[in-house]
């Protein structure tokens, strides 16, 4: 039976990479990932490029992006299309992928995902970002993507009594981590004393939007990220023979309500569950057998909740795991070993295709030094687009 | 020429609306193009199919159900912070809107009113704010 | 001090300003560091710390330092009149430098802040504790404020919500450059104060008496590969 490999990642330092063109920064992340696969004179073999990115048009003023990063690479006559999906670009446009994959239509597949957002103020970046929201319900009020975070948050601690120490406390955990990802945004470790406990704490850690610190938010990031994927039973395998391969083992994805409003209960995550359900399913695997996971933490509630829904932790009871340090890299669930959108940045295209480079990176036993997880077999990524309306759920296996 | 209606011209006052299905009467706020519940059609402009009711919600009740003070507003906004919420209102539809009072508690009591959220070009857009009951 | 005749004259009149009293900010990585006011005798290793940024053309950089050092010589050969310096210093390396002075009495004239060590908000802190000298210590009405970033300056006027006087141009001016002018009054600064103001007094002797000696820092994240030449 056909099955999907990735064979070759790349990814570029996350940080102000403002200086650079959108698509040369894809293009690097990209090139990296054909060093890796070792097959940087052989690329023609890559039949289909998927591009994840959201903010080309408006932010650099460049449409078509797919096509153009096909010729920085010069890798005519592949096929090229660009996968929009908000912050899930990046783990839609790997769906995309394994799907084009697994019809028939495309033996290698090199998807890229990428964004330079700070060529504008931050305010700008707030407001495309804010342009996710339903325009005429959310968007017109001023209302922000942090907004909701925040709301969520607050209702959150509302109903299990989580408290703003416990966030402090994920947050260091998440930082610590990224001071070991040479690719991170933010390498500074932080301390309890320093963003909660210390009477500095509140202009050294302030709020953003309550009761959201800024030790609770993601940075504003530039990057790219890029995997290869290649069909197990094509000829073209024998290329990739350096490394390795992981396999994409099941993927989901489901939708939910535009307006967080709408929904029964905002505090359910009902499309995480059910992408993640249809993921475990294509796996034939359930919540205990995941080894690791890299989940969407643009607000650090959401590393929280996302665990919680599918299934890793019973509801409310995640803070708990993690004061226990379960999900240290060196617990029994390590969680956003890569430093997590927190620590590791989040251009908004990229993300979903940097998750599963570090599933790749961890299940191939390539991490750095103190960042390995031990004998990892399955690793999960949850990339979260909107607020909650459209989730993608990816596991990669070893075997 | 025949007759202008010269009541597009009139200054209204802010109002939010929910929109009626006319075929099993739910109330919605935003408008969707088709009804969740009985599939009826919309079009909103009015001519292959009806635009649905427009029903006014100022004035409604409600419970404030979360909030938050943001202080990193995007573009267009030079206020410190703004504070915002979702309620549910007494007809039970749902709604995010501005807060107009400073201490707010999940579960308060708050009223509907409307007021202008945001200024465009030739044209002020109206929106929710709640304030105390 | 007898001071000969054609320098007195070349000296501007001076008020005697009342020292800053030291402070010290936890920062989010558990450092600390201490706020103090720097003296005249410390001008070389504030000048060396300076320097290489005035090469640095991002982010304004280049003109922000080279001002400050061109502020920081006019207060210590007296050409410039009621000026004060404070530094923000880690272990006793300079991180950050913020200049001011006074006008009169009343009217403080925000000068500079230039910040080195990024990403522990060193920059915010330091403007807020200019403010705190200018305002609560020396007793001032109100600060004028202006700057060379579009971006770094939007951020104060919302985020101090400064009062703009742009329509009282060119009557009220900064004098870096004359440009428009907003206004941090002390009514806008105590309604901000708790969340702008950080820091602890007193400090722990030792630990501000490890800051006696100043050292310029020998890293800059804005310089990649810097390295400061022995002599």
């Amino acid at each position: 039976m056909r099955r999907v490999a990735i064979t070759g990642i790349g990814h570029t330092i996350f940080g102000n990479l403002s200086d650079f063109d959108l698509v040369d920064v894809m293009a690097y992340a990209s090139a990296d990932a054909l060093d890796d696969a070792d097959i940087r004179k052989e690329r023609k073999i890559i039949d289909q490029v998927i591009v994840a990115n959201m903010g080309g048009g408006r932010l650099n003023h460049q449409a078509g992006i797919a096509s153009s990063l096909v010729s920085r690479l010069d890798l005519e006559p592949a096929m090229a299309e660009l996968v929009e999906n908000g912050p899930a670009s990046g783990g839609s446009a790997i769906k995309v992928g394994f799907a084009t994959i697994m019809s028939g239509l495309a033996d290698v597949v090199m998807v890229t995902g990428g964004e330079v957002m700070r060529t504008v103020p931050g305010w700008e970046g707030t407001d495309f970002v804010a342009s996710l929201l339903h325009p005429e319900a959310e968007y017109n009020y001023g209302l922000t993507l942090p907004a909701f975070g925040a709301m969520f948050t607050r209702m959150y601690m509302d109903r299990y009594g989580l408290t703003e120490r416990d966030l402090a406390i994920l947050a260091v955990k998440d930082h610590e981590n990224g001071e070991k990802n040479p690719f991170a945004h933010v390498r500074i470790p932080c301390t309890l004393e320093g963003i909660f406990d210390s009477p500095d704490a509140n202009v050294v850690n302030n709020y953003i939007a309550e009761p959201l610190r800024l030790y609770g938010m993601c940075p504003v990031s530039d990057g790219a990220a890029s995997i290869i994927m290649c069909a197990t039973d094509s000829q073209k395998i024998k290329h990739f023979s350096k490394k390795k391969p992981v396999f994409i083992a099941g993927i989901g994805a489901a939708t939910d309500t535009h307006c967080v409003h709408e929904r029964k209960d905002p505090l359910e995550l009902k499309a995480v569950k059910q992408s993640a359900e249809k993921a475990y399913r294509m796996a034939g695997i359930s919540a205990k057998d995941v080894s690791f996971a890299e989940l969407h933490d643009a607000f650090i509630i959401l590393e929280i909740a996302i665990s919680e829904e599918v299934g890793f932790f019973e509801r409310g009871k995640a803070k708990d795991a993690i004061a226990k340090g379960i999900t240290r890299i060196s617990g029994k669930l390590p969680i956003n070993t890569s430093g997590g959108l927190k620590a590791k940045g989040h251009p908004l295209g990229a993300t979903g295709v940097s998750q599963v480079h570090e599933l790749v990176k961890q299940l191939r036993g390539e991490a750095e030094k103190g960042r390995q997880v031990k004998d990892p077999k399955y690793g999960m990524a949850v990339n979260f687009g909107g607020f909650g309306n459209n989730i993608v759920t990816t596991i990669c296996s070893k075997e | 020429m025949d007759d202008i209606d010269f009541k597009v011209y009139k200054i209204g006052k802010p109002e939010v609306y929910a929109h009626k299905c006319p075929e099993c009467g739910t109330l919605y706020y935003p408008v969707p193009m088709i009804c969740r519940h009985c599939s009826a059609r919309r079009d909103p402009s009015g001519v292959f199919y009806s635009s649905w009711e427009k029903v006014p919600l100022s004035g409604l009740k409600g419970k404030l159900l979360t909030w938050t003070r943001v202080y990193a507003l995007p573009v267009g906004f030079n206020d410190r912070y703004l504070l915002f919420g979702i309620v549910e209102l007494e007809n039970g539809l749902r709604a995010s809107g501005r807060l107009l009072f400073e201490d707010p508690k999940i579960g308060m009591k708050v009223v509907a009113k409307a007021g202008i959220v945001r200024e465009k070009v030739g044209q002020d857009v109206f929106g929710f704010m709640f304030d105390v009951r | 001090m007898i001071i000969n005749e054609l320098e007195k004259k070349l000296r501007p009149p001076e008020i005697i300003l009342d020292l800053y009293p030291p402070k010290v900010i936890t920062l989010a990585n558990g450092q600390k560091m201490v706020v103090r006011e720097a003296k005249r005798e410390e001008i070389g290793v504030l000048l060396e710390t300076v320097h290489p940024l005035m090469g640095v053309p991002r982010d304004f950089y280049d003109i922000v330092a080279a001002r400050m050092y061109a502020e920081l010589l006019g207060w210590f050969r007296y050409r410039v009149t009621n000026e004060f310096v404070l530094v923000g210093a880690i272990n006793g390396v300079i991180a950050g430098i913020v200049n001011s002075r006074l006008v009169d009495e009343n009217i403080g004239m925000s000068l500079h802040t230039l910040t080195i060590d990024r990403g522990l908000r060193i920059g915010a802190q330091l403007f807020a504790a200019k403010m705190e000298h200018h305002l609560e210590f020396l007793g001032q009405k109100e600060v004028w404020i202006v700057a060379e970033s579009p971006i770094g300056f939007r951020r104060w006027m919302i985020e101090y919500s400064l009062e703009n006087r742009e329509h009282l141009f060119p009557e009220i001016r900064h004098e870096l450059g004359g440009v428009p002018t907003y206004v941090l009054t002390r009514a806008l600064y105590d309604a901000v104060r708790k969340y702008k103001v950080s820091g602890q007094r007193p400090v722990d002797p030792d630990l501000l008496s490890s800051t006696d000696v100043l050292k310029a820092p020998d890293e800059y994240p804005q310089i990649p590969g810097y390295k400061r030449s022995k002599k």
